[in-house]
């Protein structure tokens, strides 16, 4: 779209959406919060950010090879932690870990966790977004 | 607060019988936007606020983006058709 005004205000903006999912991702063990919903507001912004500056500049960006490389990497690395974390004893399942408020580094294995799941959920969504814009 | 959540559960039916109601596709996609928000705002209501927050960024943003983009695609197909018909 050609209009000014939305595009400074998008340039603006977009940082912010982007920060504030990122916050919901990394405390989403100890605040509301959590990988599904920050990835969602994460995916949020990619998809205004390709609805205003179209699917050339976007791909300067997030290219949807590039996306799909990271939904399978995250897989992969999420398998691997939460497969040890079941295999491992004495992480899973006698004592949970449980965050201690206003520590970061307290919830165990539950924040790479998140990442990734925050990781996946953006990038599927802007992958389903791109089949259903037409280019 | 108990009278404001009431008004939102009464709203919420409204716009949950409007939406199969309303003959123009765009109009039923943005009741449907406000009825996520709605929705939203009494998950907080009830101490949900992580449903409130996935409501929120599912429900009134990523699902609008899918809907008005699949209206945006098969408009042209109908487009020498009357739009109120279907």
């Amino acid at each position: 779209m050609d209009d000014l005004i939305l595009k400074k205000v998008v340039k603006f903006i977009t940082p912010c959406i982007q920060l504030f999912g990122i916050y919901i991702i990394m405390y989403g063990h100890i605040s509301p919060g959590g990988g599904f919903a920050g990835g969602t507001i994460i995916a949020s912004s990619l998809v205004l950010q390709h609805i205003t500056f179209g699917k050339n500049d976007m791909h300067f960006i997030f290219r949807k090879e590039m996306a799909l490389k990271l939904i399978s990497f995250s897989l992969i690395l999420y398998s691997l932690i939460k497969g040890y974390s079941f295999f491992g004893g004495q992480f899973h399942l006698p004592h949970p870990p449980v965050g201690v408020p206003g520590n970061l580094l307290s919830g165990g294995f539950i924040l790479p966790l998140n990442i990734l799941i925050g990781l996946t959920v953006s990038s599927t969504f802007y992958i389903i977004f791109t089949l259903f814009s037409n280019e | 607060m108990e009278i404001f959540s009431i008004m939102m559960l009464i709203s919420l039916m409204i716009f949950s019988i409007s939406i199969s109601l309303i003959k123009s596709l765009l109009g039923s996609i943005i009741v449907f936007t406000v009825y996520s928000l709605v929705m939203a705002i009494l998950w907080q209501q009830l101490n949900a606020p992580d449903l409130a927050i996935t409501e929120a960024a599912v429900g009134a943003g990523i699902t609008t983006i899918l809907f008005i983009f699949t209206l945006k695609r098969m408009r042209p197909d109908h487009s020498n058709h009357s739009d109120n018909k279907e």
